[in-house]
């Protein structure tokens, strides 16, 4: 197995990175390990407004971003390391081939890790690792994250808390789970950094197999990064179809709004409060893009200065 | 002719999948091996390929349906 080095902690250029490694270094088994600054990646099959909230997060200022594997949604920062194996297709999906690697790796590390449910890592009843794949044109792609030192708290309030039940919608689920950290489950105390090479010195011993990308195939990732994963097609007009109903107050008068959203395109859009003008509102989002700087726009337009509080309402 | 594809059986244990993409449009032309649509079960998503060339003449059901081994998911007209 070789590695690919990869130091941003861009999630847009990571995933980017990612899929360009799977799709076209197809003779060899690859590793590799990366870390992303705060953001929420849910799985290809997902729809973002059920599974995180996304008012929460535009206030934060952090990312939703879509993979290309399925399962369900997970909150990032530089505390949880991501690994990925990318190997040929060998008969039907087995997690437990792909899974014994990094197993291996974290208890050469000193991590007392076990396998739990499915494809997830534990430490005792407590989950460190979740995992998916895909696979494509005879290759596999397995990835999964480690919470080494991540914020446990944000992890909490973007994944857990953060989901709608306004929105009624097919596709993935996440499941949720207790979570640890690994950190404090070590003899010694290492920085996230250390942990990185001492599993990178573990799956890929050799310096001589760990190696970067050429100049132009990071230009093939940088054009993969803005085309698809910042690009609005991907991650929003993606959304498996959804119907949104919610009911509330609006600057302290009682507030109503639905809509329905079919690829990514929003419909028969109602909004009705005493304080806003119901006419006005569904001229502007009746076919507007499930986009949330569109629809903020919208909302400053609507509402003026109250526009992240209707915002909060619509999404 | 025409022919009806079914989902496949991807693993023994597979009970369901849910069809998250749909990679060709009804009335597109679809080469043998080349990718299709894409399947999600146990946190796979599995890109399925034509096994052989044809239109697609319709899309049986509708990307987030969730689907069981064997359910018919499009109709493709071969020569």
């Amino acid at each position: 197995m070789i590695a690919i080095e990869n130091r941003s902690t861009d999630p847009f250029y990571n995933l980017a990175f990612e899929e360009y490694v799977f799709t076209t270094v197809l003779e060899q088994d690859v590793l590799l390990l990366w870390r992303n600054a705060p953001c929420i990646v849910v799985g290809s099959g997902q729809n973002i407004c059920r599974e995180t909230s996304v008012p929460m997060l535009r206030r934060r200022g952090i990312p939703a971003l879509r993979r290309i594997s399925g399962g369900g949604a997970v909150y990032h920062d530089l505390g949880n390391i991501n690994y990925t194996f990318l190997t040929r297709q060998e008969g039907s999906t087995d997690y437990g081939r792909s899974l014994a690697p990094i197993l291996a790796a974290l208890r050469a590390a000193g991590v007392p890790a076990q396998r739990s449910r499915v494809c997830d890592l534990a430490i005792g009843e407590k989950k460190i690792s979740g995992s998916a794949q895909r696979s494509a044109g005879g290759r596999l792609l397995h990835h999964g994250t480690l919470l080494f030192d991540a914020d446990l708290t944000a992890l909490e309030t973007f994944s857990v808390r953060g989901k709608s039940d306004c929105v009624r919608t097919k596709g993935t689920r996440s499941a949720i789970c207790e979570v640890t950290n690994i950190r404090p489950h070590l003899a010694e105390d290492i920085s996230v950094e250390e942990f990185q090479r001492r599993l990178m010195d573990q799956l890929v011993p050799s310096a001589g197999d760990r190696i970067r990308l050429t100049e132009e195939q990071e230009e093939e990732v940088l054009r993969l990064r803005d085309e698809k994963y910042r690009g609005w097609m991907w991650t929003w007009g993606r959304t498996p179809a959804f119907t949104y109903e919610r009911q509330g107050e609006f600057a302290g008068a009682p507030f109503s709004a639905a809509y329905r959203c079919r690829r990514g395109v929003l419909s028969d859009v109602s909004v009705t409060c005493p304080l806003l003008d119901s006419r006005a509102a569904k001229a502007l989002f009746s076919g507007a893009r499930l986009d949330p700087e569109g629809l903020a726009r919208s909302c400053r337009d609507l509402a003026g200065e109250r526009a992240e509080e209707l915002f909060s309402l619509l999404l | 002719m025409e022919k009806q594809l079914t989902l496949p059986r991807l693993r023994e244990e597979m009970s369901s999948g849910v069809l998250c993409a749909w990679l060709k449009e009804e009335g597109e032309a679809v080469e043998a091996g080349e990718p299709l649509y894409e399947i999600e079960t146990d946190k796979v998503v599995n890109q399925i390929e034509a096994s052989e060339a044809g239109v697609l003449k319709r899309q049986l059901c509708e990307e987030g349906d969730e689907l069981a081994p064997g359910a018919p998911v499009a109709l493709l007209e071969t020569e």
